[in-house]
């Protein structure tokens, strides 16, 4: 195990989490990686490939990215955010639902997205970039079926139970959406070089991902105001997770995949949360040295 | 199974039983409730039907006999003794391989498939393991016998405010160190520092000279107990040890049912162990990104 891993696996350790990791330089294809080829469960991670596969859909001609959806307020029974927080009838756009997926992972916009889309396609478009352990089995609504069902009638609070933990499929990469930390870098590093659709697509995709609003994973390990996080997290029951790209001023690139799953089954746990900061900076920081050692002049 | 061949073996099962277990019509298909009676004995019997398939794969991987198994440096002797002659009466034909291991060891050991059954500690990773029911090690505190809160009879955690706290090392447990913090300040108490150390003398040291407190379940103080240091019940009993005993998924058996049994027993008879307490309301913030 190099230096690095080491670290890594001690910030994992310190937060109480098992962790899982992969980063790299997108232009020169330098790596570090913690069990990178690991299956983990992607949980809203997964709104990244069908975002990546809604604008391969609208690059074909199948719809118009600025075409308008009504979403009524009935069956919004499953979000804290976005659409599923709201309770009147509204109207989007297929893109502006994509900002509120991509932004406050809005459940809702994700499943009328994906109700266009179709999981099929968004399983063609990850295979066609080469993700292969990359697999969408279900809906987010689905998936959060599964989880009420498993909980069983406490309801939210039986997630606080270890039994339930044991429990849930949703927490099983071999019975939900699934990737590997490798893949999603590689998901990553297409998006940043414009290998998963036209120019235009990739600048829309990356805006999205720098528009989401959360502080408390990957952004919270750059404290820079001159570096720029895109990310997309993803959450359940005790997994955090969030895979993102890094961009310096002096051109370096990182996209780096975490993924976590806490030991304690509590839902607030802001350490676990910003060990997901602290690991992609160790491995940023592994990445970047040559280019640091270089400018300093050592 | 097919469509066909399955409705066939369901029409051999109730000719078989003499009772009908679904109602079929053009369209849909519902269990009776005869059927629904069936169902739990049904599925005791598969689970029963895993674990003899568990017990036969450890006799086919040459392990026959042998359970290994792990207790956390914690448990009293006492209770050790009472559970080693307990598996024995309900295992005799088992050889028991115990070994005294951390959790974190033990979840290592899990994942090499290296450990059969073990007693862990609460908040661990539970992935790959199922888990016996959770036992409730209650933990008082332990105070210099003229600190005032030496005087009552329950103290409320917040009456802790003002002096340190003597715990143990946070890399030894970092979750459980994590969450006893927490549940401190969630009950008025932030210490005003945490004073890592492990060994009774250190701990018996710190509070005797710097008033400091530490917390420790009643079955591990000596008797007698130590002239100048109380222990007292904490208001309300919010602070325990958390046990279950845990096994890897899917490989349940005989032997492994044993062990929990007598590790089970052996807690209750001889440890102030309570079943957990009923689940605290949860309230999922935004970021949580799931909702039931």
């Amino acid at each position: 195990m190099t230096r690095t891993q080491d670290h890594i696996r001690t910030a994992f350790a310190d937060a109480a989490v098992t962790g899982w990791l992969h980063a790299c330089d997108i232009d020169t294809g330098a790596e570090v990686g913690l069990h990178p080829d690991h299956p983990v469960v992607t949980a809203s991670v997964h709104k990244l490939c069908l975002l990546v596969a809604l604008h391969q859909r609208a690059e074909q001609g199948d719809f118009d990215l600025t075409e308008q959806i009504e979403v009524p307020p009935t069956g919004r029974t499953f979000g804290l955010t976005g659409l599923g927080a709201m309770l009147d009838p509204a109207r989007v756009s297929l893109r502006d639902a994509a900002y509120l997926m991509m932004s406050v992972s809005d459940n809702i916009a994700a499943d009328l997205l994906l109700e266009r889309v179709g999981l099929d396609a968004v399983n063609r478009t990850t295979t066609q970039l080469g993700l292969a352990h990359t697999l969408a089995v279900h809906t987010f609504r689905q998936l959060l079926d599964t989880i009420k069902k498993d909980a069983g009638p406490s309801g939210t609070r039986a997630l606080s139970d270890p039994h339930t933990i044991t429990r849930l499929t949703a927490l099983d990469p071999a019975r939900t959406n699934r990737s590997t930390p490798r893949d999603m870098t590689r998901l990553l590093s297409c998006i940043w070089r414009d290998e998963a659709g036209t120019p235009d697509h990739g600048a829309a995709i990356r805006r999205l991902l720098g528009l989401q609003v959360w502080p408390h994973r990957l952004a919270s390990g750059f404290p820079f105001d001159d570096v720029h996080v895109a990310g997309k997290t993803g959450s359940l029951p005790t997994l955090r997770n969030e895979v993102g790209v890094v961009e310096y001023p002096d051109g370096g690139r990182y996209a780096v995949a975490v993924f976590t799953r806490a030991a304690n089954t509590a839902a607030t746990l802001p350490a676990a949360d910003a060990v997901i900061g602290t690991a992609a900076r160790i491995a940023v920081d592994a990445l970047r040295a040559p280019r640091t050692r270089r400018r300093s002049g050592t | 199974m097919g469509q066909p061949p399955l409705s066939q073996r369901i029409q051999r099962l109730e000719r078989e039983l003499g009772i009908r277990l679904f109602e079929r019509s053009s369209r849909h298909v519902t269990i009776t409730h005869g059927g629904t009676l069936l169902l739990a004995e049904a599925r005791e019997i598969l689970t029963r039907s895993e674990a003899l398939l568990a017990t036969a794969r450890r006799i086919r991987d040459g392990e026959s006999g042998l359970l290994r198994a792990a207790l956390p440096p914690d448990v009293s002797g006492e209770t050790i003794a009472a559970l080693l002659a307990d598996f024995a009466d309900r295992q005799a034909g088992t050889e028991l391989e115990l070994h005294e291991l951390t959790t974190a060891q033990q979840l290592d050991r899990f994942g090499a498939g290296a450990l059969d059954v073990g007693l862990v500690h609460h908040p661990c990773d539970v992935s790959g393991l199922e888990i016996g029911p959770l036992l409730r090690r209650e933990l008082g505190v332990l105070l210099r016998h003229d600190h005032p809160a030496a005087q009552l009879t329950d103290v409320p955690l917040a009456a802790l405010t003002g002096h340190d706290l003597v715990l143990f090392p946070r890399a030894d447990a970092p979750a459980l160190h994590d969450e006893l913090l927490t549940t401190c300040a969630r009950n008025g108490y932030t210490p005003t520092a945490v004073r890592h150390g492990q060994s009774p003398s250190f701990i018996r040291g710190l509070i005797l000279s710097s008033q400091a407190v530490a917390f420790s379940p009643r079955d591990t103080q000596p008797a007698p107990p130590h002239p100048q240091i109380i222990w007292r019940h904490l208001a309300g009993t919010p602070l325990a040890w958390r046990h279950s005993v845990a096994w890897r998924q899917g490989h349940r058996d005989a032997a492994v049912d044993a062990f929990a049994e007598a590790v089970t027993q052996a807690l209750w008879g001889t440890d102030t162990v309570s079943m957990d307490q009923p689940l605290p309301p949860l309230h999922l913030r935004p970021t949580a990104e799931y909702w039931l």
